[in-house]
């Protein structure tokens, strides 16, 4: 290894990347936006509400009431519906997806119940929905839970079960704080991943390799020049991504000594898969196919976006083995929950595949031409 | 001749195989230090694949191959130190200058002393220094090349088609270059199908079709071993002449711009043609009586075209 190469080539490609002003954008907006869209589509989850449409057939005071305590819920935006109106037609017609029904006897039923304390008096609330929509089964959990506090108090006694809430964290932590450091390895492996592999495969067509191994740089000079430039590349979108989550979120993040070491791994690890996947195709096309199947899998798999929990079993245990899935639970171990024995635990798992793809990759990694 | 000592390539029963397919067979011969080399032959002959054997691009299937002293195979990390190689299609970093460039070359070969200036003057460069790589036309990317090939004040310089691609002018530029090189005396390796450019800056030519070198030597000998007759070339008014050299025994041909060329094995031959076209009323515009050129050669040679098309094969005046 020879450090004035590897400064030589660092230089290039820092110019070419300052250069080539549009690769400079999406190098930073990309991994931006993404924290932008997904921050707001789960941040405001707390305070969601939805969309409810009751019909009150009753038209009574006490049917108003009811209709109030959901609205109190929080949860619900009411829409009333004209009793007039079949409710099934209305719901095909509308493409609302539940309607709740409150029958036209409902104040004289509950008048009895609570007067002449006869317990038999019931009132079935009718819930008219659409199975294929995916929040109605949301929406009637909440209904049925108001409910069972509203039948609750109307028995006049106590509950008997409560609960009470102790988090493990000192510090109520919220999504944008977990979904960050996901996003830090989910842009570095794209970035090294991609970057490594359009850049030599390019390089290659275009003859600048054939001319490189004309001259005394060696296959360790050029994997390492890559990985330097990716790594000064990461530094900058990593930068880029925090300064979001801090002024945008608020967010409460652990800066310490583990996010780049993770972000070095992270690199190696992508930088050598790229170097192999170079030496394996032939253009630059099937090159960018070769490396989308690569990171599509370790984007939704690996619990970049969402907590690997949610996936079916043999899906989280595939999930287990990607390597990406350590650097990501690295970085939270690290940044979210200061564990820094899971921490040291999954940087040695990505730091021994990070060695191994490293020197496949320098292994791969081909001056002489043709057969 | 030269004595052993002087070859800095030694090039010995030489065989690259693709396949089935035989690139370079068998092939043996030296290039002298100082001596401008070239391999001239048609697209697909096995200029690229000798030039990128010796230059340690590529490895032989057999055969041995020496450079300064040195087997290619075996010592290529040394060898790299002290060659400068122009591979066919050059290319470099799209957004980085010329002056960069070259720096970033001289950088790799941990040269502390490349005359940057110098060899941007070289190549007649001076105005294009700040000027990215994606933004210079054909003729300026190769001139860079070249400037590339010479960071690291090779040994020796191989130059794989320097000017293919290029106009004429552009062409002509690259040549002044060449002819740079030539006077500073360092040994040249070039590979070309343009026989103007062989015949303009070779010491030593060397023919090589199918793989094979089926002739070799100074363009001067090459012509006169080759081809002991004249090469008439008349213009003339009317078609009548055409049938007046043919009814004499010659065979003419019209060339690309419908003048008629004929091959006379003696001087005398000359002045039978002009007697009997005189006689027969057949006025001719203009002659020429002349040496075959290296094409001819090539021609009579290999039986195939140097390069394909009407503008193929012309001399460069």
């Amino acid at each position: 290894m020879n450090l004035r190469v590897v400064g030589a080539n660092l230089v290039v490609s820092i110019k070419s990347f300052y250069r080539e002003r549009t690769a400079m954008f999406f190098t930073v907006a990309f991994p931006i936006i993404l924290i932008l869209v997904f921050g707001s589509i789960f941040m405001d989850q707390d305070n969601v509400s939805f969309d409810l449409c009751v019909q009150d057939l009753d038209r009574t005071d006490s049917s108003a009431h009811l209709v109030k305590t959901l609205k109190l819920n929080g949860k619900f935006k009411i829409t009333g519906i004209d009793p007039a109106i079949d409710a099934t037609q209305y719901v095909n017609d509308n493409k609302v997806n539940l309607v709740l029904i409150i029958p036209k006897d409902y104040e004289r039923s509950f008048n009895q119940h609570i007067d002449t304390d006869d317990l038999s008096t019931s009132v079935t609330l009718t819930c008219v929905y659409d199975p294929s929509s995916s929040s109605v089964s949301t929406k009637m959990q909440i209904l049925n839970a108001v409910f069972a506090v509203i039948n609750q108090e109307m028995s006049g006694k106590p509950p008997f079960i409560t609960t009470a809430e102790t988090s493990i964290l000192t510090k109520k932590y919220r999504f944008i704080e977990f979904f960050i450091p996901g996003i830090i390895a989910m842009a570095v492996m794209t970035a090294s991943l991609f970057g490594t592999v359009n850049l030599n495969t390019e390089l290659r067509q275009k003859g600048v390799i054939r001319k490189l191994s004309t001259t005394p740089i060696t296959r360790t000079d050029w994997v390492l020049s890559n990985i330097l430039y990716q790594f000064i590349l990461a530094v900058i979108s990593t930068i880029a991504m925090l300064l979001v989550g801090y002024a945008v979120y608020d967010v409460s993040l652990q800066i310490n000594a583990w996010l780049p070491v993770f972000i070095v791994l992270d690199v190696f690890a992508f930088v050598g898969i790229g170097m192999i996947l170079t030496r394996f195709v032939k253009e630059a096309q099937s090159a960018a196919a070769a490396a989308n199947a690569i990171m599509f899998p370790m984007m939704f798999l690996s619990g970049s976006f969402f907590p690997i929990e949610m996936m079916p079993g043999f899906l989280q245990t595939l999930a287990r083995i990607l390597p990406l899935y350590y650097v990501n639970e690295g970085l939270r171990a690290a940044m979210v929950f200061e564990d820094n024995m899971t921490a040291l635990r999954y940087s040695a798992i990505i730091g021994v595949f990070a060695a191994v793809v490293f020197i496949l990759g320098i292994i791969a990694t081909k001056w002489e031409e043709g057969k | 001749m030269m004595n052993e000592a002087e070859h800095v390539i030694k090039v010995e029963k030489l065989t690259k195989r693709y396949g089935d397919l035989l690139a370079v067979n068998d092939i043996t011969f030296n290039v002298g230090k100082g001596e401008v080399f070239a391999l001239l032959g048609p697209n697909g002959a096995g200029k690229t694949t000798t030039v990128e054997i010796i230059d340690t691009i590529r490895t032989p299937t057999s055969g041995r191959v020496t450079l300064l002293g040195m087997n290619v195979t075996k010592k290529k990390h040394d060898i790299v130190r002290r060659i400068g190689v122009l591979p066919q299609g050059f290319s470099s970093f799209d957004r980085i200058t010329v002056r960069e460039t070259i720096q970033y070359y001289s950088r790799l070969f941990r040269s502390r002393n490349t005359d940057v200036d110098g060899l941007i003057e070289l190549v007649n460069l001076k105005d294009k220094t700040k000027e990215q790589y994606m933004n210079l036309s054909g003729g300026l990317k190769q001139r860079l090349g070249i400037a590339i090939a010479l960071v690291n004040d090779p040994e020796v310089v191989f130059l794989d088609e320097p000017t293919t691609g290029l106009d004429p002018r552009a062409r002509r530029e690259v040549w002044d270059v060449l002819l740079g090189l030539k006077q500073k005396g360092k040994t040249v390796f070039l590979t070309t199908h343009y026989m103007e450019e062989a015949e303009l800056l070779a010491d030593t030519v060397a023919i090589i079709s199918r793989g094979k070198i089926i002739a070799m030597g100074s363009p001067g000998e090459l012509i006169e071993s080759n081809a002991n007759y004249l090469v008439l070339t008349l213009q003339a008014v009317d078609e009548k002449a055409f049938d007046i050299v043919r009814k004499l025994g010659f065979e003419p041909v019209h060339d690309d711009h419908k003048n008629i060329k004929i091959r006379v094995e003696h001087p005398d031959d000359v002045q039978k043609i002009l007697s009997a076209n005189q006689d027969a009323g057949a006025s001719l515009l203009s002659l020429d009586v002349r040496k075959p050129n290296l094409e001819e050669v090539f021609l009579k040679l290999t039986g195939e075209a140097l390069r394909e098309g009407p503008s193929g094969g012309r001399r460069a005046e």
